[in-house]
Formats: structure tokens, sequence, C-alpha cells
């Protein structure tokens, strides 16, 4: 009813609450002396601070009813739903919130988008909702599936404390993860009511591809069929007996070479198998892509699901995938030949058309980088880069299919290509950063940001700024400047010269760079100054660099601070983003031109990260070492086989540090540096399953030019051949797939030489699934020869496996255990398998009573761009559901009340107060305004002293006179001071007759004391004069 | 004020408990409605997004506790708390800075918001008729208020994409005039907000006469001439006639005397002088622009955050009482001083109280004297007297 309460975080401590009566009771007697009304006040007061202390540590809090209600919208973004409906929703809620949000009431809206996983689009907050027109989340959001309970489990976490909470969800209900119905009653106990507008998928046509499957033991030459199951979902009628007409296409891919092949096929309502005749004349690996296309659009509503593939590999000569860098095409042409003398299959590729899955690389056995950087090109347009996915595909193929990776120098390979600070550097056997400045120059890195107009530009601003710094070496100097809110242009780090060395500050620098949040720089000028002021107090620095990205629209920078550092030698690059319209920024494009740095216009923000990945390598770029030395052999490694000779000399390479392992095998090394593990030239290790070698000189074009005179034809195909994947005696296994219900099922049949079943073996399994994560599964015996292994794909796309048997006899010495490669395809997400409106699951969400409150409601109608206002009738603002009650610690404030109480306690028992001066006040302030003679002023207190002393006085006189007791006149007043004294014990012994007695008989003593001691000084005196 | 918190990045299929003072159930995400919010982290290792006022301010990774700011603190926060509320006690009976300031709070009002009567970052006010205000922010809206903060109505300019204007005043008919800054024009609205395109002077990018860089404010003289001023490339300030035919133009990029660097605000006095806030060299320059060569007649201003000093002039409004009180930008204060620079105090200073002012870019005067200053970063208004 008030509207507020009390609750108490730790109630226990209330019971020293039964110390009150204690302190009344002690508190009674010693206070005492305080008089009636002072001892009850004190005692009032100390019981008022005891009360306090107890309820500050109860933790009272102080709760509050709130009539606000927050809504939180739930927009399922799953690819499940039309894109127009799902563009749909986003109108539907803008338009609720802004309609029906009662702002007087405070009431709150935010939005959470959902599909795999939930985000919060919008926060709650009391406004309408602010969009861009578009949901930002999906950046962040996987919409394969529909993780329904995600989003509600996020929404209940998202909601204020404040204010009642009701959900809106917008979704077909077709969820694959999760369980809705469960989490809406814990929603439902928490008070949350649940609202649901059901997006409803019209019943339409669909076909799909269930499964391609091809024999397990296909042989070159030899026929075989590729089943393709399809489905027809149809629902025949009177009108329509449902048969789908489509045409069904088989895509036979080989690297990149595809053989098409076309049928036109007949669907019947329910499942068909089809096979198509294939044989295989040339080994390699084959991808199988079946695609199911009718011929009429309206036959199929989801276009997903009409893809399936399966692989078969048939073993052949040693297949090389050969990287170099796009802009520098034809560098390794003579090294490429010279290999293929050396019978090696080689495909040559370009770093501008890589690979995009695993797959594409288990046609190779060793790919070669050969002086590949992680990302080249000339603008923004053009720039192309390895992406952490693509870095990541290398490091599987080596570490989980036991491929080959080799990496050959040049001024644009390991940690002068950007390479450092990646999955791809671990993989290697040698570590692409310097640790010891002596070695390597260092560089100087200045980033300055302005890029607060472009959409999401605080989010790309920290990763440009990540990028960069991942990029440097420990060594390196890096420094961001950025407009701070109070301080203007200054450096993010705090530090006084600006750049700070990487090296164990590198941890700090990522987490400041979270938390930077570059405000609107009005002029380039000063942050452009304190770069030039950073680049000087680094001396020791080599290279100096500086990237900015803006907008373009600070004023621009004085000429003097442009000569200042160009005197530093230092470049600047500009990256022009969200220009305002304009193509770009002439006056970005002038700094960029006047310091020899690099000028880029960017329209799409994904192409940040590579742009500061190559401009970062300018500064890596003294990792590079270029001095002619005489390459000495220190081990003779298996890839040096039958060279006796000593190696050409070198003109350069690039330094690296070995990585302090004991399967590294350094086998060429250079005299400079003399530090011994950055001189490598060639090392080698294991990785995995597979094989990395690092060779850190190029292969004749610059550096080593002298060795084509070497044995150059031998010593290279001997590397290559070195790092590539073992030869699988397939022979003796065979594996089928398949796939059933999400699970993944290997059945593996082991036969020896003599085809007897091979038993007892102890065979494990890791799959890669299709996001680069790994799987490994227990694959166990079943029965004779045979066996199996399962593991769990709830991911769709291509799964590749190894099988990793034991390999006891080899013939040739390699005692590497013998991996078995298949691969299986899961086509498409559950998310797909439903096609419509799950109806039931939504009404059920509704029919949930929150606590307190009223069941939601089903918020029938047409979620159609079309069909919103239909939606808008229900006012999703109602309140009909408890009030929310939110708390508030107010411990502390009982604290401070407690010790100011005390202090008047103090007060209390320390200061008499009275009120004699009223009276006094009252009557002279009467006489002033009645204007009557002022009584001359009499002190009343000393008058009642006065009068009080004078009658005392005469109390004691009273009783002198009735107790003085006269001496007789015969009494013996003579005498000496003995007799005397004996006189006064006399008297004494007279005390216990009567007090008064005492008195008068003590003063007659004195008076006699007093006389004889006059007489004896007299005498005395009479003595000294005679 | 409303704080919230979100786990996020690859944690997020296994977020972390959070605990957040207000909000007693262990959540996920907390959603605070209190002064100062802190939240607490079972696990340092997971990445979190932090919401202030309904805006994704920054993310932060390991870190367990926030304040508002969101400044990471190692140290129990329950006796800061006390402290706090000591100091806001103290702090709640005295005056805002006292040090520097010689003006006094009057009134604050409107926050951050798309709807009616809120603001996202306001960044150019102008004074109407019966002391109305006209204001806009970066939502390309022109909203318009009454002295106390009472929303009137409000409209948005024809296109936005590009950029929002930062510049407005009125003219003499009472018309108002809108630099749309990143469309190269100047815009007349009636006071009603009807766009009078007959009137629109500019929106061609160039150097040429009638062409513009970036325009940062129109003014028109007692003649009815207009001018605009510009920055990017080339910072000059073009004179045209009431019928917008190019008349003269002055200026240039640079720190000399008469050149300019972001001439960001201009302001007419009873001479028909025109005053211009010399953004980026950080002073203001006046000039007597009848004549066919505009003439230099007064200099003032150096960097610096001293009283005295300036630090991005923003704008400057004129009393007509012999001071001319500035909007500084990177110093977050207004400065009153005399016709000739001497400073006669400040108010202000970095911060989100009221009393404080963060990247303030505008300020108007009122027939009562009253200075309406436009707290931009923090999107509202601070109304003062100094």
């Amino acid at each position: 009813m008030l509207g507020f309460g009390f609750a108490f975080d730790s109630p226990w401590f209330l019971l020293l609450l039964v110390l009150l009566p204690l302190l009344w009771v002690f508190s009674f007697k010693s206070l005492s002396g305080l008089g009636p009304y002072r001892r009850l006040f004190s005692l009032g007061l100390r019981s008022a601070v005891l009360l306090l202390l107890i309820l500050s540590l109860a933790e009272t809090q102080y709760e509050r009813k709130s009539d606000k209600l927050t809504v939180m919208y739930l927009l399922d973004q799953s690819l499940s739903i039309p894109i127009n409906q799902r563009e749909a929703m986003l109108k539907y809620v803008v338009e609720d919130a802004r309609m029906h949000r009662k702002a007087g009431r405070e009431d709150r809206a935010g939005m959470i988008a959902f599909g795999r996983e939930a985000a919060i689009e919008v926060p709650p907050f009391d406004d309408e909702l602010a969009t861009t027109g578009r949901i930002e989340s999906l950046l962040e959001l996987r919409q394969d599936a529909t993780d329904l309970s995600a989003a509600m489990r996020l929404a209940l976490a998202t909601f204020p404390e404040d204010s009642a909470k009701r959900v809106v969800i917008v979704t077909d209900g077709n969820e694959n993860m999760g369980d809705a119905r469960e989490m809406a009653s814990v929603l439902a106990q928490r008070g949350v009511s649940i609202y649901v507008v059901p997006v409803t998928i019209h019943r339409q046509g669909e076909v799909a591809i269930e499964k391609v499957t091809i024999p397990s033991d296909v042989r070159k030459g030899q026929p075989f069929d590729v089943r393709i199951v399809a489905n027809n979902i149809a629902d025949p009628d009177s009108d329509n007996e449902g048969t789908v007409k489509c045409k069904l296409q088989l895509l036979r891919k080989s690297g990149q070479h595809v053989v098409p092949y076309e049928q036109a096929i007949e669907l019947p309502p329910g499942k068909k198998v089809f096979k198509l005749p294939q044989e295989i004349d040339n080994p390699d690996f084959y991808t199988y892509e079946a695609i199911l296309v009718p011929d009429r659009s309206e036959d199929d509503l989801l276009t997903q699901n009409n893809r399936a593939a399966a692989f078969t590999h048939i073993r052949g000569h040693g297949h090389v995938l050969f990287i170099e860098d796009w802009d520098n095409r034809g560098e390794f042409d003579v090294l490429v030949a010279r290999l293929k003398k050396m019978n090696l299959e080689i495909t040559v590729q370009g770093s501008d058309q890589l690979f995009s899955s695993l797959v594409e690389l288990q046609r190779y056995d060793t790919v070669v980088l050969a002086n590949v950087p992680r990302s080249s090109g000339a603008d923004a347009n053009t720039l192309t880069n390895f992406s952490d996915t693509q870095i990541d595909i290398l490091v599987r193929n080596v570490q989980k299919m036991g491929s080959g990776l080799v990496m050959i120098g040049g001024s644009n390979s390991f940690g002068a290509g950007g390479w450092s600070n990646t999955e791809l550097e671990k993989a290697m056997p040698v570590d692409f950063q310097i640790h010891n400045a002596k070695v390597v120059p260092v560089g100087a890195l200045v980033l300055q940001m302005h890029a607060s107009e472009m959409a999401q530009g605080n989010y790309w601003q920290k990763e440009i700024a990540e990028e960069a710094l991942k990029a440097l070496g420990p060594q390196d100097y890096c420094g961001v400047i950025h407009y701070g809110g109070t301080d203007g242009d200054t450096w993010l780090w705090n530090n006084p010269n600006g750049l700070l060395k990487i090296s164990g500050n590198r941890k700090a620098m990522l987490a400041r760079l979270n938390r930077m949040t570059p405000g609107d720089m009005p002029a380039f000028d000063p942050g452009m100054k304190l770069a030039a002021f950073g680049f000087a107090k680094v001396a020791d620095a080599g290279v100096r660099h500086m990237i900015i990205i803006s907008d373009g629209d600070p004023s621009p920078p004085n000429p003097s601070t442009i000569s200042a550092l160009r005197k530093q030698k230092a470049k600047v690059t500009t990256v022009a983003v969200g220009t305002h319209g304009a193509p770009g920024s002439t006056i970005l494009q002038r700094i960029a031109t006047q310091t020899g740095g690099k000028y880029y216009v960017v329209t799409n923000p994904r192409a940040l990260p590579r742009i500061y990945q190559k401009e970062a390598r300018r500064v890596a770029r003294p990792l590079v070492k270029e001095k002619r030395v005489q390459p000495q052999i220190i081990y003779r490694h298996e890839m040096l086989r039958g060279i006796d000779t000593v190696p050409p000399p070198l003109t350069g390479f690039v330094l690296t540090t070995v990585k302090e392992n004991p399967l590294v095998e350094v086998s060429i090394i250079s005299p400079d540096p003399p530090t011994q593990k950055n001189a490598t030239i060639l090392a080698s290790w294991t990785y995995g399953l597979g094989r990395t070698v690092a060779f850190t000189t190029d292969a004749g074009r610059r550096w080593a030019n002298e060795w084509s005179e070497w044995d150059y034809d031998k010593f290279f195909s001997q590397m290559v051949n070195w790092s590539m994947r073992p030869v699988a005696e397939e022979g003796k296994f065979s594996v089928a797939t398949d796939v059933k219900d999400g699970t993944v099922r290997v059945v593996v049949t082991a036969l020896d030489k003599d085809n007897e079943l091979l038993n007892f073996l102890s065979i494990s399994g890791s799959a890669v699934d299709p996001e680069m994560e790994s799987v490994d599964f227990l694959i166990e015996q079943t029965a004779a020869g045979r066996y199996v292994g399962e593991f769990d794909a709830t991911k769709a796309g291509s799964y590749l496996l190894t099988l990793t048997a034991p390999n006891p006899d080899s013939e040739d010495g390699d005692t590497r255990p013998v991996t078995i490669r298949t691969g299986v395809n899961v086509p498409y997400s559950s998310e797909f398998r439903d096609r419509e409106t799950n109806v039931a699951l939504l009404n059920s969400l509704a029919k949930e009573t929150p606590q307190g409150g009223q069941p939601g409601k089903y918020i029938a109608g047409s979620l159609t761009p079309e069909g919103v206002h239909e939606l808008l009738t229900t006012d999703t603002f109602y309140h009909d559901l408890a009030k929310a009650v939110s708390s508030q610690d107010i411990w502390n404030w009982l604290v401070l009340l407690a010790s100011c109480v005390f202090l008047g306690d103090v007060f209390v028992r320390r200061v008499a107060v009275h009120f004699y001066w009223v009276a006094p006040l009252i009557a002279d302030v009467r006489d002033r305004l009645w204007h009557r003679e002022q009584v001359p002023v009499v002190d009343q207190r000393l008058e009642r002293l006065r009068s009080r002393k004078e009658t005392i006085g005469a109390q004691i006189d009273e009783r002198r006179a009735s107790t003085r007791f006269e001496p007789a006149p015969d009494a013996d007043v003579e005498g000496d001071l003995l007799a005397g004294e004996a006189a006064s014990a006399t008297q004494q012994s007279t005390r216990a007759g009567s007090s008064s007695g005492v008195s008068a008989e003590a003063e007659k003593t004195e008076e006699t004391y007093t006389e004889r001691l006059l007489k004896v000084k007299k005498r005395i005196q009479d003595d000294r004069k005679k | 004020m409303l704080v919230g918190v979100k786990c996020v990045g690859k944690y997020k299929k296994n977020p972390c408990q959070g605990r957040a003072s207000g909000n007693r159930s262990p959540t996920v995400l907390a959603t605070l409605a209190v002064p100062l919010a802190r939240v607490t982290y079972a696990r340092r290792t997971h990445q979190h997004t932090v919401f202030v006022e309904g805006e994704r301010k920054r993310i932060a990774r390991g870190r367990r506790d926030f304040t508002m700011s969101g400044q990471r603190t190692k140290l129990n926060p329950q006796p800061i708390f006390s402290v706090w509320l000591l100091l806001v006690m103290f702090a709640s009976g005295g005056c805002n800075r006292p040090s520097l300031s010689t003006g006094k709070l009057d009134v604050v009002w409107g926050r951050r918001g798309i709807s009616d009567g809120r603001f996202r970052k306001p960044r150019a006010v102008a004074l109407g008729k019966d002391d109305h205000l006209y204001i806009v922010d970066m939502t390309a809206r022109i909203q318009v208020f009454e002295s106390d903060g009472r929303f009137i109505n409000g409209w948005k300019t024809p296109a936005f994409e590009n950029g929002k204007p930062c510049g407005l005043s009125f003219d003499l008919d009472g018309n108002l005039l809108v630099a749309d800054t990143h469309y190269y024009r100047m815009l007349v609205y009636t006071p009603d907000g009807e766009l009078l395109s007959e009137k629109t002077i500019g929106g061609t990018q160039g150097h040429g006469p009638g062409e513009f860089g970036y325009v940062t404010d129109a003014v028109q003289d007692s003649y009815g001439n207009y001018y605009i001023a510009e920055y990017g490339e080339y910072d000059r300030i073009q004179k045209f006639t009431k019928d917008g035919q190019f008349l003269l133009e002055w200026g240039g990029h640079g720190s000399q005397a008469g050149h300019f660097l972001r001439p960001q605000n201009l302001a007419v006095d009873e001479h028909d002088h025109i005053w211009v806030a010399d953004a980026c060299n950080h002073r203001i320059q006046v000039f007597d622009a009848m004549g066919e060569e505009p003439r230099l007649v007064r200099m003032w201003g150096q960097q610096g955050r001293e009283p005295g000093d300036m630090k991005y002039p923003y704008d400057l409004v004129l009393d007509g009482k012999g001071h001319v009180y500035v909007c500084e930008y990177g110093n977050h204060r207004v400065q009153k001083f005399t016709l000739d620079g001497h400073s006669l105090g400040c108010w202000g200073g970095p911060g989100r109280a009221e009393g404080e002012l963060n990247n303030p870019w505008a300020l108007v005067l009122d027939s009562r004297g009253r200075i309406y200053v436009l707290d931009s970063l923090n999107h509202r208004i601070q109304r003062i007297r100094m």
C-alpha cells in the first residue's frame, strides 16, 4: 500500500535485538545521575544506536514498488524464416514500441535477435527502439539454427529489476536447440509474461536432398554408383498429385576441375533414390556434390537443403599445392619447373584464389607457401589476405589430416610477411619474432583513431588496432592516439612518451584497446604532433610508421607537422572511411602523399583488418637480414640425404627464433647473427600428424642465386617429399560412414596383405568439423576385423575424418602410423527440416501464467510488411502483471545515522541542558514590546545564592548557639603543652557522648592550644634576646 | 542511469555468472537503475559488453568491477560507495566549481534518446521568437523547445545520410538558417519547419564562388547579406547578397591572422562586424566585411586551459553589453570575455554531473540574459547565468 518496504539480506543478525532489554537494564542504573528526563533521553538514543547497528549488520534493503513495465522483443532471425518476414519483424517491433510504450510510466523496450545464439540488439531503455533499419547483431550471430531458449534466458538476464517484465517472441517456433517450454516455465516463475507473435510460414512444396553415398571401396577404373536420396514433402490432393519435376545435377570436383552431370527427374511425394553411374580414371580426392533444381520455384520453399556431397579418395603420386603471392606472380617459376621434372605433381595457386575449406586441401599431400605475405594488394578493393579461418584450415590440415607445410622465405615471408602471432606460427618449427633487440632493429607504429561516425566505428577501430598490435614483434614500439573526452588528443597507454615497447605490455595494451572510445577529433594536427614527438623519443626505432583512420573531416595538419614527421623518416598511411558521401578525402590523400605513405579508401569495413595487417608489416621489415653469408650444415637431415657439398653463400634471409622444443631439427644455419637460435636457414619438425619445414631464404630469385648451381633440384624435391603425408596402405582398410539423426557412424574393416582380418588394432579417430574445430572419438572393435566409432555432428557441412592405425611392419622405414582419411557431409541443418510454424509450441508458451499476473497472449496475424498494422492492435505494454519491487542497500546510511545518534547520546550525557533563560527572555521581550519600564536586572542566580547563603549561615549560628558549651570557671587553663594535649585527649574521649559537644570542646582546645603556642614562641624570642 | 553488462565473445555458449549490486539474482547480464553500478564476474577471462544509458559503450575482457564510467577498480567498492555518498552530501551543499565558476546553474533538461524532446549529441542551437530554442542533433532533427525545455515541434533535414547539420541561426525575417555541413549548402526554414528551397545557397562541393567545403555556420548582417563559413581544404568565409549572389570571400587555411583553421561559428555585432570562432587556431577573429576587402578588426585568444586561454572555441555569442561568451569544446566550459579578450570568468568543467560539460558544441543567449549550453556528449541542455 505504501509503495515501499524493507527487507534484510542477513536477517539472522536481527536476533541481536535481544540485547536491547539488557541495554535498558544496565544503563538504567549507570545513568541514574543524569536525572529522570536526561536518563530517559540518553537511554532512547543508546537504544537507537544499537538498533541502527543491528539493522546495518542485517544488511537492510529499501524496497520500492514500481509501475514500470519492460518489454523485450525476441526476434527469430534464423534462416528458416523467409527474409521478407525477418525484415517485417523489425518494422513491427519498432512500430509496436512507438505505439504502445507508456512514456509517462517510464516503460522500457529492448530487442534481442537470435538464431543459433542470442544477442542483445537494443538494451532495455525508456525510449523508442533506436535501430538503423537492419539487425546489427547479425554480425555476431549464426543463423543456421534456432535456440529460442537461449534468447529467453538472455532476456531474463537483461530485465531491470525495478519493472514488471514481458517478452514478445516473434518466431516460427521451430527450435532445434534448447528447450523453450522449460525456459518458459522458468520465466513464469520469475514473473515474466510471454506474448507470442507467430511467423506464419505458408504451406508450400518442398524438395530436399537427404543424402549422397559413394561405395567405400572405389578403385581406379572400376565403375560404381553414386546414390542420391531425394525427398519431396508435398501433400498430394485431388488437384495435384504432388510430383515435382526437377533437374538433378551431380558435380564431380577434384581441385579446380569440375565435371558436371545433369538429368531431368520426376520426384513423387516421399523419398526416392537415384543412382548415377561413375568411373574414376585418375587418382585424386574427389567430391561429388548433388544439387536438386525444381523447375518451378513454388515447389521449393528453402533452397538451403537442395545440396549434399560425398567424398572419395584414390591414392596416386604425391601432389603439391604451391601458393605464391599474386602480387609477384612467376617468382617461383624456376623452382616449380624443376620440381615437376622431379616427378612431383604441382598445382600453383595465387594468394588471391585461396582455398575456402579443408576438403579442398585433401587432394594435396603438402602445401608450399612461397614468399607469401598474409595480406597483399594495392588498394582496399584488391587487398586480399589469409583469413583466420584459412590459416586454421592450413594448420588443421597439418595437425589433424597429416599434410605437410613448407614455408619458403623471401621479403614477404615469416615475420616480415605479417605472419607473427598467428596459428601458423605455432605450427612451424621457428617463431617469427625476435626477442633480442641487438639482432634486429626495432620498428615503431603509431595509430591515430578517428572513425566515430562510421557504423560500428568503435568495434572496427578496436579490431584493426588489435590486428596491428598482433603483427608487431616484442621489441617494436606501438602507440595509439585518440581524441579523449576530457584531455583532447592523448596517448591511449597513458605514457608521457606515447610509444611503448610491445614486450611485456601486449596484454595491457589489448585491455586498453578494449576500453578505447575515440571521440570526434576536431583537427589532425595535435595528434600528428604527438606522433612526431613520440617518434623522436624512440631513437632506436629503425622504421617509423603511422596509420590514420578517419572520415576526413578534421582540420588538416600544419605543414610544419608534416615536415617534422618527414624529418623523423616516418611514413603516414591514411585510411578514409565513411567520408560523408564523398568518394574519398583529399586531406587524407595529401597527408599520405606528402609523407610517402599509402592512401586507402574503404567502403566495406571488413577490408580494414587486411589493411592494418599489411601496413603493420612495414614495421616488421627489419626482420629481413640482407648480407652475404656462408650457410653451414649443422645436422644431416633426411632432406639433405645425398648432398655432400657445402651450400653456396646467400645474400639474405628472414630472421626467426628456433622453438625451444626437442622435436625441432635445425639443419642449416647462417654464421650471422651470432645468436644461433636466430640464424636458422632450414628447420623442420613434426606437428600433430603432419610435418612442417621452414626455409628462411628464397629459392634463388634474389638471395639464393648461387644455389641454382648446387644440388638445387635434389635439395628442394627432398624437402617437399619429406614434408608430404605418408602413403596409407589403403588396401588394408575400408571405411564406411553414415549420418543419422545428427550422429556420424564410422565403420572400419581391416585386412592384412593376405586379406585376413586384422584384430586387436588400436585405431583412433579424429574429425575436423565445418568450423575447423577438432572432435576426437573412440573406435572400438565390434567383430572380427570390424571397428566402429561414433560422434555427434550438429553442424551442417563437411566433416573430414582421420583414422590413425599403427604401422608396425612398414617396408620403407617410415614408422609414422597409418592415417586413413575420409569425409562425411551433413547436408543441411535441422533448421531447414521443419517447414511449418510450430503452433503447438507457441500456444503453450503464451499460456504460461506468470507469478502474480495474467497469462500471455497469442497475437495472431500476418507478419508481412503490409500486415503489420493488424498485429499492432494488441497492446503489448498492457500492465496486468505483479508490480516490480526494486531493492537498494541502505546499510551504509544506517551506519552514518548510528554515528550521528551516538554523538547525540554523548552530548546528552555530558552537557546539562536547562531552560532557566527562557523566562527572563520572554519577560524582556514582553517589556520591550509593550514598552514597559525596565526593572533593573537582578541576577536572580546570584540573588538566590546569596539568600541561600544567608539562610544556611543563620541555621549554623542557630545550631552553634543551641549547642555551645561554656567552660567551668575553675578549669585549668594554665599548664604546659603536654598537659594541654592530655586535656585534649580527655576531651576527645567525650565524643561518644555528643557530636555537638565534640565541636564545642574542639573549639575550646584550639583556642587554648594557640595561646600556648604563642606563649612558647614569645618565650623563645625572649631567650634569644638574652 | 541504466547500466547493463552482457557476456559476449566465444564464451556465449557458457556465459559467466554475474552479480550486480541492486540485482540479487545471479544473472549473466545485469541492468541496473542505480547511480553506481558494480558487476562482479566469476570468470576474468570472459569478454563483456557494457551498455550505459542504452548505448553500447565499451568492451571489457576479464574485468571484474565496473563503475559508471567503465573504469575497473580492484578495491572493495563498498567503502568507496560510502565515501562517494559523503562526497555527494558535501557537494550538494556546495557550489559546482568554486575555483572557476562565475556562473550559476539554472536549469538542466534533456536526455539521450530518439523520441521527441530527447537528443543524440545536439550540436547547434539558435534562439527564435519568444525565446524558443531550435536545436539540431545527430539524428538530423531540428527540434523546437520552450525555454524551460518543453518540446513544441520538430522536423528533419531533407537528406542526412552523408552527415548532419552543425550550425543554426536566424535571419532578419525570422527564418532559420541551417548549415547543412556535409551537403555543402545553407538551407532556410520558416520557424514552423517549412523549407524555403528558393533561398538555399550552395549545394556543390568545391572552391569556387558559391561552392563549399564543410559548411559550419551561416549568419545575416543588418543589410541582409549572408556570411557562410566553411572548413576542410579551404577554410574561408563567403559573403552573399540577400538574393544569394556571391559578393566576396576571405580567409584561407592557416594560422596567420585572417586565416582560419575550422571557422566553426559566426556572430554579427551591432557594427555588422563578423565574429569568427576560429576553432583549431583556438582564437576569436573579428572582421569588418562591409568594404571590398574585409578588414581584421580584432584577434585574440590562445590555446590553453587557464582562464583567458581557449581550447577549440566552437561557438560564441555577444550580449550587446560589451561581453562575449565562448563555448570551448576542448576545455568543456563556457568563458566570458570582454570584447577585447579579457577573461571575466569561466563556468563548467569536464564531467557528467550537473554543472559539468562533455564536449559542448554550442550556446545561445536569451532575452533575459540566460545562457543555454549544448552539453553535447551528455545529450542535454544546461541553462546558466553568468
